[in-house]
């Protein structure tokens, strides 16, 4: 059944959207990642513009976060004083994200710069937490009991000046690595439309050292309100947001999300890790042989200025 | 509908023809408003016509053989072709070429090959050639706008919006034709022309042109204008939606 597409301005298959929006939910509930790092290569590979990729991913990770945060702010797992602060700095980051996104998209470089963006942030993530769970991993096979950080201890980014306290996360630290992280989140995720939530949540806990209770949760619920800001901007200066692909995304990502949820309880959490570390490593390679090999077609075209009406 | 019908209408719609060798062209399509519905698919039109002596002209009959082109112009737009090349390692956009006003969609259909119709002046200076519209001066220069413009034609005809079929025009008698086109599901909204010319020992003795419009309509019209004049309360309302199915799906599903 086709669909058409009134911003994309293409006729897709219903069940193709609504089914990589499913298997990428899968994954999104079995890892607790927004998935927009899986869905945005998908939608450019299989055709869809860049930008119209990008702006309507942003809407779909909205939707695809919002259950999972609600579940933990009724549990109580949301720092929301800590959230505050992530989500102000994440929109001031998304501001530039979308300036630059549209810079970027009139010189022509859009799609080089995500491709890099992608191969350097997810090869260096992906890298990152393959190295932690293998280890973790190796630890356990010779049965080493792994001892948890404790969030109270300290590294250099909690001597840092103006530190606040975060009552819920036990934390007295500097209030301007938190700004920071949420600036890079914002901007990174604006420009690539992913929610950020696999660079968050290593972020929180590695360098904030936020107690593991509250890490997710807060992480969530700055997806939400970030993203949910950045669709806004998208939607208001490239305006590229396609409603009807973002919500065939959506319907698909909800449900599978539950089901990727339930699959998730069935593997221990290590083993996730090492998962989502190789998922993440595969995507950042297939964006890297999109730059190395030579392209099946040297030439390509976009509209650059208007003349269409509708 | 009927084809006794359609014949009616011919003669309704006769329209105006160049007074040019005393033949006169009447002509007529199957569609005036193709409609971009949520299911659009493409869409199938066909173009009639009938080439007859001129109105009040002495000779009661038209003197074949007649070639016929018709030519389906959609709305234009600024296009850029790009070319990557290789370097550092990497391959990315080092070269464009802008075009200014190009035809989002433009096919052609003859009822013979073309070179065989006319000769290659006309078909350029009429805009025939799918490549005569890259032809208009550019300030990249006349080397470039040709190496790019020609990979420009190349690109949209892979996408189906340039194209050239040379049998598309049928003759149902010899001074009747039909020709058929068929839109891609990606034919870009707006205005579009069919300009109809019929030849004649390689010269044109009659001209046409008429007009069609794409247009979403509906839902799909709302959206798309929607984006544009309120982007603004479009953006609320897509994060409103996303936010009420997020919620909607833990519910349902009760995490």
């Amino acid at each position: 059944m086709q669909i058409y597409l009134p911003i994309a301005e293409m006729s897709v298959n219903l069940f193709f959207l609504v089914g990589i929006g499913a298997a990428v939910g899968f994954l999104s509930g079995l890892f607790g990642v927004g998935g927009g790092f899986l869905l945005t290569p998908l939608l450019i590979f299989s055709g869809v513009p860049t930008s119209v990729a990008v702006a309507s991913v942003t809407g779909q990770v909205v939707a695809a976060s919002t259950s999972g945060a609600l579940s933990h702010y009724r549990r109580g797992g949301i720092d929301m004083h800590l959230a505050m602060y992530l989500v102000l700095s994440g929109i001031i980051g998304a501001f530039g994200g979308v300036a630059t996104f549209d810079l970027l998209r009139d010189a022509g470089q859009l799609d080089l710069v995500i491709a890099v963006g992608f191969l350097v942030l997810l090869g260096f993530i992906g890298v990152l937490m393959l190295i932690e769970s293998t280890r973790a991993l190796l630890k356990r096979r010779s049965g080493i009991v792994v001892r948890e950080r404790l969030p109270n201890q300290h590294n250099w980014i909690h001597g840092l000046p103006m530190r606040v306290r975060f009552k819920k996360s036990k934390l007295y630290i500097s209030v301007l690595p938190v700004l920071i992280i949420g600036l890079f989140i914002g901007f990174v995720g604006s420009l690539l439309g992913i929610g950020g939530g696999f660079i968050m949540v290593p972020a929180l806990v590695y360098l904030l050292r936020v107690p593991g209770n509250v890490v997710i949760g807060t992480s969530l619920l700055q997806v939400v309100a970030m993203m949910a800001a950045t669709t806004i901007l998208h939607a208001v200066q490239s305006q590229s947001v396609d409603i009807m692909l973002a919500f065939s995304l959506m319907v698909g990502g909800v449900a599978g999300a539950q089901f990727g949820a339930s699959a998730g309880k069935q593997l221990r959490g290590d083993q996730l890790r090492g998962l989502l570390a190789l998922l993440v490593l595969a995507v950042a390679i297939r964006f890297g042989l999109t730059l190395v090999l030579a392209p099946a077609d040297a030439f390509s075209m976009v509209v650059s200025g208007t003349g269409a009406g509708s | 509908m009927t084809w006794r019908r359609w014949l009616g209408a011919l003669a309704l719609l006769g329209g105006l023809a160049t007074p040019a060798l005393g033949d006169r062209l009447l002509s007529t399509m199957s569609n005036d408003e193709i409609e971009i519905t949520s299911s659009f698919d493409g869409e199938k039109m066909t173009f009639f016509g009938s080439i007859a002596p001129d109105a009040g002209a002495e000779q009661k009959f038209v003197n074949g053989p007649f070639q016929v082109i018709v030519v389906v112009l959609g709305p234009t737009a600024d296009r850029t072709a790009r070319q990557m090349t290789h370097n550092f390692g990497i391959w990315l956009n080092t070269d464009q070429v802008t075009f200014r006003k190009f035809p989002s969609y433009f096919h052609v259909l003859a009822s013979d090959r073309l070179a065989d119709i006319t000769d290659i002046t006309t078909l350029t200076t009429q805009f025939i050639l799918p490549e005569s519209h890259t032809l208009v001066p550019n300030n990249a220069g006349w080397w470039k706008t040709a190496v790019f413009g020609r990979q420009l034609v190349r690109l949209m005809t892979e996408q189906g919006l340039f194209g050239v079929n040379e049998s598309g025009v049928n003759f149902l008698s010899d001074n009747t034709y039909s020709a058929r086109l068929t839109l891609p599901s990606n034919a870009p909204p707006g205005p579009y022309i069919a300009l109809t010319y019929v030849f004649k020992d390689g010269q044109i003795i009659a001209r046409k042109s008429e007009g069609f419009a794409v247009r979403k309509i509906g839902f799909e019209r709302f959206l798309a204008l929607a984006s544009v004049q309120q982007p603004l309360l479009y953006g609320v309302v897509c994060v409103i939606l996303a936010l009420f199915t997020g919620w909607l799906g833990g519910v349902l599903f009760k995490r």
